[in-house]
């Protein structure tokens, strides 16, 4: 079936925090593949979160289920081992996941790979708001850099269209093994 | 770590409201705070749309104040249940200029913090730079101020706001940050802490770097404010009448004298 596999296999998404939506880039890839959304067990252990946090999160959650074709589960447990348990229950050959800049993310991809060595991650780039990606420091001289580009070209914007997300054929998935020095 | 197997693992995804609270309460027993109640909005890719499609940015130039209107899009966008292009979108084709562009400003702002978040990684939750001025803040909340229960009718709103509403005005976040840095002299940490356990939109690029600004580990200098200013930008809803002993009373350098020992 269209989205449930590559070239390599099976694949199987994850969906986090950052990305409860079925536009998310690397779902609205991979439509019928099994996807999953796990509550973080040992962090909401060690950290006080409301629960009105994660009922919203569960809306978020429960949309996505409701609008997409494929399998989307909800567990509670530790993230990693929940994702290597649904890669091997589905055969999965590849994780797709869209980027998060946290630094759970990495530590937790790093975990599901100690679990599942041959598993291949591939993350695709969260959508933003500008295409810049170099060095910050303060808002002003980020401001400066991007402001054309957010306002849409300021005066010049007034009459035209507002620019469209990049089409999901055009976006390039990334293979995070290459690029392990990007993040710490 | 694997999850204890006497553990439940799986949620089902299609609870109703009615069900949620009791259903995802048993499943979470032990990992959240507060009440197993619903939230004061729902979260969800239709409850984005549904409040995307009410906002047009209209007179958010004055959005300072706490009457003027503000998108409340912030907790979708923090978990990707719309996303800042979409936004973008419907801002530029219905605003005026001055609405539309202090508007994406502020969208810029979230992406800003979001590229630092990046590029410091776990950094973000130590001090980024020193202090701009003296400080010896204490590592805890004050009970007080948890509960609601300061005194102070316009910080006794704020908390509440967070606690019940999981929401607070832009501006409410920044008074309130400062009260607890500059005159209650806390670490930026706990409110930090105290604001990731409550607001819809917590996350930890803007969380923990807007914390940082007011504290001035992020900023060339602390943030504060005074009487005359929350008067100001809340039309008087706290200070008319009110009969507190207020901190907050006196101009900027008196302030900055008082709390930062910075001599006018």
């Amino acid at each position: 079936m269209e989205g449930v596999s590559t070239a390599n296999g099976p694949v199987i998404v994850w969906l986090h925090g950052d990305s409860l939506s079925p536009t998310d880039a690397a779902l609205s890839a991979h439509p019928q593949a099994p996807a999953l959304f796990v509550f973080d067990r040992p962090f909401l252990s060690s950290h006080a979160i409301a629960f009105t946090r994660l009922a919203f999160m569960y809306g978020g959650v429960r949309d996505v289920a409701a609008a997409r074709p494929g399998l989307t589960e909800l567990r509670v447990g530790s993230v990693s081992a929940e994702l290597a348990a649904f890669a091997t229950e589905h055969g999965a050959a590849e994780l797709h996941v869209t980027e998060n800049p946290t630094p759970e993310f990495g530590s937790i991809l790093s975990g599901v790979r100690e679990r599942c060595p041959g598993l291949r991650v591939v993350i695709y780039p969260a959508e933003r708001l500008s295409s810049y990606s170099g060095q910050v420091n303060k808002f002003f001289g980020f401001w400066n850099k991007v402001q054309s580009e957010v306002l849409g070209g300021g005066e010049l914007f007034r009459d035209q269209d507002a620019p469209r997300p990049q089409p999901e054929s055009e976006r390039r998935p990334r293979d995070h093994r290459s690029d392990r020095n990007r993040r710490r | 770590m694997s999850a204890p197997t006497d553990l439940p693992t799986r949620i089902p995804t299609d609870l109703t409201d009615e069900q949620l609270p009791e259903v995802l309460g048993r499943s979470l027993a032990g990992l959240y705070s507060g009440e197993a109640r619903l939230p004061a909005r729902p979260g969800g890719r239709n409850a984005a749309l549904k409040a995307l499609g009410a906002f047009t940015g209209k007179d958010y130039g004055a959005r300072n104040h706490l009457l003027s209107p503000v998108s409340r899009l912030s907790m979708y966008l923090r978990h990707g249940m719309i996303s800042p292009l979409e936004v973008a979108q419907v801002v530029r084709a219905g605003s005026r200029r001055s609405d539309r562009e202090e508007f994406l400003r502020q969208l810029a702002w979230r992406e800003f913090f979001w590229l630092v978040l990046r590029q410091r990684g776990a950094a973000v939750l130590s001090n980024l730079e020193e202090p701009k001025y003296r400080a010896q803040w204490s590592p805890d909340l004050p009970a007080d101020v948890r509960e609601a229960r300061t005194g102070l009718p316009c910080a006794d709103a704020w908390v509440t706001h967070l606690t019940e509403d999981g929401y607070m005005h832009n501006h409410e976040r920044m008074w309130f940050a400062a009260y607890l840095i500059h005159w209650r002299k806390v670490d930026w940490r706990a409110g930090y802490a105290f604001f990731r356990e409550h607001l819809l939109d917590g996350d930890l690029a803007s969380n923990a770097l807007s914390w940082q600004w007011v504290a001035s580990t992020f900023s060339g200098k602390p943030y504060m404010m005074n009487q005359e200013n929350i008067a100001k930008y809340s039309a008087g809803k706290w200070c008319d009448g009110c009969t507190a002993q207020c901190p907050f009373k006196g101009s900027y350098e008196q302030l900055q004298e008082k709390l930062f020992g910075w001599k006018a």
